[in-house]
């Protein structure tokens, strides 16, 4: 494992190297050297699975993580190819040609934040959100809470308390804050 | 054709022995898995209703229903969940303050009636209650930091031969970082008398608004200085944050609030600068919590108040009973003056009952406040107990305050074991060091330890400063040697209270020991002084239990023109005065200037 690590680091320039466990390395790589580093990997150094392809928002940084997990069967070791991308950019080379399922992990990456990847089959296609017409949700500016209060009205008959609010009129329902400001500040 | 994978298939037969991690019969029974994220449970004994589970609900699933009893610490309420919008996310869980709440691996249920998929976990029994598969809150993980930020003290060494304010108070980064603990439940502002706006200062914190802050504190409680520094902090007791943790040091923040506005901006910020002045006049007498607080709100609304105060400094027994190493008087002046600027009129060296009568001031005012407080001390009534040198701590502290000087003996005991004790002993411990280089001074009290009335902080702080506190005794006598004391005979106190509950001390006489000590201080409980009230006020008055007056909720005593408050009447402590004298300042309102 440490060779293909060398060989990455020399041949496509890759950074920061975090061993989590034994046989569990992250590396982060360039994206304009990615797939040619993932085809290398499958092709050379026999990580021939691609365990997933998934993505990270890191809105602070303004980029997108895109994580390629690999496995060697062979020695039974994994690597994560980590790849950041540009978040008002988001686009990325396709790597659907390398494994069939890459077709879905793309599809799925697409409709929750909104990654592109162009040429890869059925990328336009609603992949579970149906007629979704909103931000895409796993983008961290989506606001969960407001699209729930948009789109789902409440059930009928449904009542909440505030608990404050309950306990003032549970417990001390004369209270002369109430008194004092609506009588003579009416600003507050 | 390599052997090896000739063989692996093989391998499988390994397996035949173990037992099948597949489900045998699927079709009727589906276990999900350890950790699964199904149906909630909730422990509704423990879950006290903080709501904090239905904020974090990002799909507004949860609504927070009256199920138990409304008390100091518990709204009544429990979360109703609406499975109909549920994800089963477990944020609600892992938010859980108290860590009632969690998931059952249950996730299979069917009924017919769709309102059945709305229910309070825990309250409407479901099959899951029992077991304890599914989804907890991890450990070593939390949403918030459950330990409070640390304020810098002064250490034992430097406190003691200092009256120098040992509470450093917090940076702007501290208090920020404290206030961000807050959930904002707002189960504190039911519990505190005065029932300040505690989450929403402390919201002003986090969003540096520390004007706004001033503005909610001023809402409730007219000195924020000296209640940031000494208050009892009921609310920190009740705090849903110290069901994991530390409570929110909300007592440290209403202090960095009032430390961080300058005293010369306050009416600008409070905006008091345009009042409305009325025709008529109220009396106060006392210028403690209770006065103040009632001058304070009565001052806003108009009213020509004048406080009539028997020493020569306002501010009672936030003067003249507590340290200054634990409340400095320059705060207690700017809580004051500040009161003061409003127009408020205070004489000082009178005394009413001697030098004004009450009556007098009855006739002379539309009403007259009273908040006279407890200023005598009470005796143990032990043997020796009236020699000259036993000494009440209410006459040594007002002493301090006052800059006298008292003759600090080089061996003291001191009985009691309630604040005012640590005050005390804390208080004679910097002069002992100051005169003569060494602290020797010993604090009983009848409770053990774990009962001491006093806050814990004050007895540990106390102990820094090398006092000796051994409670569990009772003094028994005084010896006296040529009209000196030589010490005091105690002996092993058991139990305080009866099994009825009636204060009921029981000793073992056998186990005795004698503290020796040329100076006794008595500082169990103080008793009030209302011999202002001349008799025929008393008759026209009603008197409840331990000879208080009776008042209605607004402190209006029989005698309408005469309201009475803070330690007299309701406590003791400061928070309740200051509660008090707003009420009383609504009540004296309410019947000069009723609503038509």
């Amino acid at each position: 494992m440490q060779d293909t690590i060398k060989n990455l680091t020399e041949r496509f320039g890759a950074s920061n190297m975090i061993e989590k466990k034994p046989g569990l390395i992250f590396i982060t790589i360039e994206q304009s050297k990615a797939i040619s580093a993932v085809t290398y990997l499958r092709d050379i150094e026999g990580y021939t699975v691609l365990t997933l392809l998934t993505a990270v928002d890191w809105i602070e940084d303004n980029v997108f993580q895109l994580t390629y997990l690999l496995n060697n069967p062979e020695q039974i070791t994994e690597i994560g190819l980590r790849v950041m991308i540009d978040r008002e950019k988001a686009e990325m080379e396709s790597a659907h040609h390398l494994w069939p399922n890459v077709e879905v992990y793309q599809r799925e990456l697409k409709e929750m934040y909104g990654i592109n990847f162009p040429g890869s089959p059925r990328i336009d296609e609603n992949f579970i959100l149906e007629g979704w017409n909103d931000k895409p949700p796993y983008r961290r500016d989506f606001d969960t809470k407001e699209y729930a209060e948009n789109n789902f009205f409440p059930r009928p008959g449904r009542k909440t308390n505030d608990p404050a609010e309950y306990m003032k009129q549970k417990m001390y329902p004369n209270n002369p804050s109430d008194y004092t400001n609506k009588k003579y500040n009416p600003n507050r | 054709m390599d052997i090896k994978k000739l063989l692996t298939p093989l391998t499988a037969w390994g397996n035949i022995t173990k037992d099948p991690v597949t489900i045998k019969d699927p079709l009727n029974e589906r276990p999900g898995a350890d950790r699964y994220r199904g149906f909630h449970r909730n422990d509704v004994e423990v879950c006290i209703g903080c709501g904090t589970c239905e904020e974090i609900c990002e799909n507004e699933a949860i609504d927070m229903v009256a199920i138990a009893e409304t008390k100091d610490g518990d709204s009544g309420l429990r979360p109703m969940i609406d499975y109909g919008r549920c994800c089963w996310c477990a944020l609600c869980v892992d938010v859980c303050t108290t860590n009632s709440l969690s998931m059952s691996n249950e996730y299979t249920w069917v009924t017919t009636d769709p309102e059945d998929f709305r229910f309070v976990p825990g309250v409407d029994k479901k099959d899951w209650d029992k077991g304890d598969k599914g989804w907890k809150k991890p450990e070593n993980y939390e949403f918030y930091s459950i330990k409070r930020v640390h304020m810098e003290e002064l250490s034992p060494e430097e406190r003691n031969g200092s009256f120098i304010e040992m509470m450093k108070g917090y940076s702007k980064e501290q208090a920020e970082k404290e206030a961000d603990r807050c959930v904002e439940c707002g189960i504190c502002t039911a519990t505190c008398p005065a029932h300040m706006g505690i989450p929403e200062y402390i919201k002003a914190i986090r969003n540096d608004d520390l004007e706004e802050g001033l503005r909610i504190l001023y809402d409730t409680n007219p000195l924020p200085e000296i209640c940031g520094r000494i208050c009892t902090h009921k609310c920190e007791s009740v705090c849903s944050m110290g069901h994991k943790g530390d409570p929110i040091s909300i007592r440290w923040l209403k202090r960095y609030i009032a430390d961080q506005n300058p005293s010369e901006k306050y009416k600008k910020i409070l905006e008091v600068e345009n009042l409305q002045p009325k025709d008529k006049k109220v009396a106060i007498i006392g210028s403690g919590p209770s006065g103040l607080s009632a001058a304070h709100y009565l001052a806003l609304m108009g009213y020509q108040v004048k406080i009539f105060e028997k020493l020569e400094k306002a501010g009672g027994m936030m003067r003249y009973g507590i340290p200054e190493y634990r409340l400095p008087y320059d705060q207690i002046d700017k809580d004051i003056n500040y009161i003061l600027s409003l127009g408020v009129e205070i004489e000082y060296n009178v005394n009413i009952g001697t030098d004004i009568s009450l009556e007098q001031l009855g006739k002379d005012y539309d009403a007259v406040f009273s908040g006279t407080g407890l200023q005598l001390g009470r005796s143990t009534g032990i043997e020796g107990s009236d020699n000259e040198h036993v000494y009440y701590s209410t006459d040594l502290l007002r002493k301090i305050a006052q800059g006298e000087e008292i003759e600090v003996a080089e061996s003291i005991v001191v009985i009691g074991g309630g604040n005012v004790a640590m005050d005390i002993t804390r208080s004679l411990a910097r002069l002992q060091k100051e005169k003569y280089g060494k602290i020797q001074i010993i604090t009983t009290s009848l409770e053990k330890e774990e009962n001491m009335p006093a806050d814990r902080e004050e007895v540990v702080e106390a102990r820094e400063e090398g006092c000796v506190i051994n409670p569990g005794w009772a003094p028994k006598s005084i010896e006296i040697k040529d009209g000196i004391p030589t010490g005091l005979h105690v002996v092993k106190c058991n139990s305080l209270f009866d099994g009825e509950g009636r204060f009921n001390p029981q000793c073992d006489l056998d186990v005795k020991e004698f503290w020796p000590g040329t100076m006794i201080v008595q500082s169990i409980g103080q008793g009030m002084d209302i011999s202002y009230i001349t008799e025929e006020m008393r008759e026209k008055l009603e008197f409840g239990p331990r000879g208080r007056v009776q008042t209605d909720e607004y402190f209006q005593t029989s005698l309408k023109w005469l309201f009475m408050g803070g330690d007299i009447i309701q406590g003791p402590d400061v928070i309740h005065g200051i509660a008090n004298g707003h009420m009383a300042a609504v009540g004296i309102d309410r019947m000069l200037n009723p609503e038509k």
